[in-house]
């Protein structure tokens, strides 16, 4: 080794590991795991309202109980559609009790469905109120208790709400809601009294805890707004400190899990001002409030449109929201990103396959082998080069000793050299560069898409967005004991490594011994350092290692003049 | 001004090393010119600062490709 390699490989000896060693710190910051809920404890009163005439603020309950005496406890409307069941409670018109019939919590066969919505008393409450703040009338409030024109809110069967003030106004909510996620609230102000009033329509979203889920780096869990065309992925922390408002035309605002959200999404057409912040009570809320009241003459009404979405992000049906709906950004409800051009395409294509073929894990090895192919005409040329390159490096050795203490020499007598041989130039750097983006939005593609979620593979794999759980070093589940996170490592993993493994040795031989010995290491770090993804995310890595190995095979047998000094040095060894 | 241009060039000079230093050496190599990309963007970024050196260092990049030319190939 030269002395300038010498430091090279210390150096790299250092990154490597501090990676290796300080991977389960990073890993828990890009991709953590998920967390117990936090343990809120409820003390105190019904919290005052800072400023009631320009503030909505939801209430907070005085001690948590059970949620089915609390739901027993007020009158209902039901709510049934094909993907929803729950109820809106009367007392203070609220949607406080909602589940997702469709998603499971966890991959159990007995498993509850998830449940998004719970109501103001129970633990992890999260509600949505619609509201009016008034000027000159009392508008209903919380403990407002609603009459309803039905039972039950169905996709064909709406629902109006509807109370009196004692100020001579009547208040509707016309509340409808589609087979999916998306409810429609129409609110009326009637004004039979004899002078005028002004209302302010606001809307609310309440939440007692932060998602289960945790925040990511490629993934954001935790409030969001839509404002002036732009998505604000707010983290909890910045609420922490200090309400972030955002005045627009158009947008929305709620609380986004990995999979779920909660939305509620004003009039697109009338100015608004939108907010997320923390109550003094340590829940969290998302609100928005007319930018500016709207009178109502006596013997005149009013009616304002909104809309709440409660469910989860299935990529289309937010596409479809934004577009027939006119909802800004909509689609912004799942974090993208900077790749989201080429994510899209990828999202469909796989999903369009998992349609077909009907197992996940097979639609992403069919994925991988669409995008291997297309990337296959580069690798072509990479790899015809590097072969013939493998072919002059003997003669390139000898250059690299007879020059090594001038560096610019070396380089252009190496350069002089690829004429001779006549040995192509390689691909060069862009189509390298270039890949990155692709695998990148691959990769968050499978993290993003809720379609992943819960689906099987084979075998042991019940779950593709999950790690592996069948790991090595408890003898497969046998032992009764859980290793620390760095050698939680499953069968999957492994299987990436020996692929990984041969798929290095297949690579021409490194130029020198430090390279070799970084390949020799390589394949068990990066086992190492993937064991944590989902197992989805390694069939792709693992389809794409033998997609490699399949191209090198390939290749030789395309130049069969290359193969013998394989096979030679594979004896050697 | 000046400070924070000469921070940015640091910066992007790291990201570039970064690359030698790990990514690099697990891929099979690929610059089609000497010096390579990377040790041409490092001295580009040296010599000629955050906005000059990174524009110098694109280009370079932009014309490493199958159709591109190679060789010899110095910062100006």
């Amino acid at each position: 080794m030269k002395k300038d390699d010498q430091k090279n490989f210390v150096i790299f000896a250092v990154l490597a590991a501090l990676i290796l060693f300080g991977w389960p710190q990073i890993a828990h910051w890009f991709f953590p795991q998920q967390q117990p809920a936090p343990v809120r404890i409820e003390g105190g009163k019904t919290k005052p309202v800072a400023n009631p005439g320009a503030d909505p603020t939801a209430d907070s309950p005085k001690a948590l109980r059970d949620r089915q005496l609390v739901i027993a406890e007020t009158p209902r409307v039901a709510i049934e559609t094909p993907k929803l069941r729950g109820s809106i409670n009367l007392k203070g018109a609220r949607f406080d009790d909602l589940v997702l019939v469709q998603y499971a919590e966890t991959v159990a066969k007995n498993s509850p469905p998830i449940r998004l919505l719970s109501p103001s008393g129970a633990k992890g409450n999260y509600f949505a109120e619609f509201g009016w703040q008034g000027a000159g009338v009392q508008a209903p409030g919380p403990d407002t208790i609603w009459q309803a024109s039905g039972t039950k809110l169905t996709p064909t069967t709406p629902v109006t709400l509807s109370a009196q003030s004692a100020t001579g106004q009547v208040f509707r909510i016309e509340l409808s809601v589609d087979a999916n996620y998306m409810f429609n609230v129409r609110q009326t102000v009637a004004n039979l009294g004899t002078s005028p009033v002004s209302v302010t329509p606001y809307a609310l979203v309440s939440r007692a805890e932060k998602s289960t889920d945790v925040d990511q780096w490629a993934a954001h869990v935790g409030p969001i707004a839509v404002a002036q065309g732009g998505a604000n992925y707010v983290n909890y922390k910045d609420v922490d400190a200090g309400p972030q408002g955002f005045s627009t035309t158009g947008g929305w605002v709620g609380y986004t899990d990995h999979y779920w959200l909660t939305a509620v999404v004003p009039d697109q057409r009338m100015p608004v001002q939108l907010q997320q912040r923390q109550t003094p009570t340590k829940s969290y809320q998302a609100d928005y409030q007319l930018a500016s009241p709207l009178s109502v003459a006596p013997g005149k009404k009013i009616t304002y449109s909104s809309h709440f979405f409660a469910g989860a992000k299935e990529v289309k049906l937010l596409e479809d929201y934004q577009d027939k709906l006119g909802i800004a950004k909509f689609d912004r409800a799942i974090d993208w990103g900077w790749f989201g051009i080429i994510e899209q395409p990828i999202f469909y294509y796989l999903d369009w396959l998992f349609r077909m073929v009907g197992n996940f894990g097979v639609a992403i090895i069919l994925l991988t082998i669409t995008i291997r192919g297309l990337l296959f005409p580069i690798a072509q040329r990479q790899f015809a080069s590097m072969a013939k390159m493998r072919a002059v490096q003997p003669k390139m050795k000898a250059l690299q000793e007879r020059h090594k203490d001038d560096k610019t020499r070396q380089q252009q007598e190496i350069m002089k050299l690829y004429k001779e041989e006549k040995v192509n130039p390689l691909a060069g750097c862009l189509p390298i560069l270039l890949q990155i983006p692709i695998m990148f939005a691959l990769y968050k593609v499978l993290l993003l898409t809720i379609e992943m979620r819960h689906q099987p593979f084979v075998a042991w794999i019940r779950d593709l967005s999950a790690p592996d759980p069948l790991l090595v070093l408890n003898l497969f589940g046998l032992l009764n004991f859980t290793p620390p996170s760095f050698l939680a490592i499953g069968v999957v993993p492994i299987l990436l490594g020996i692929s990984m493994f041969f798929q290095f040795k297949l690579n021409p031989a490194p130029m020198d011994d430090m390279q070799k010995q970084i390949f020799s290491i390589m394949p068990w770090m990066l086992m190492f350092l993937m064991a944590p993804f989902a197992v989805g995310l390694q069939v792709y890595w693992i389809t794409s290692n033998v997609l490699t190995m399949a191209q090198q095979w390939l290749l030789y047998q395309q130049h069969p003049a290359l193969k013998e000094p394989v096979k030679k040095e594979a004896k050697a060894k | 001004m000046r400070e924070v241009g000469a921070v940015i060039a640091r910066l992007l000079i790291l990201i570039a090393r970064f690359w030698q230093l790990v990514p690099s050496r697990i891929l099979p190599p690929s610059c089609r010119y000497a010096p390579s990309c990377s040790a041409y963007a490092i001295e580009a970024l040296r010599r000629y600062g955050a906005l000059k050196g990174s524009w110098l260092a694109l280009r370079r990049i932009l014309r490493c490709h199958p159709w591109g030319g190679h060789g010899y190939d110095p910062v100006p």
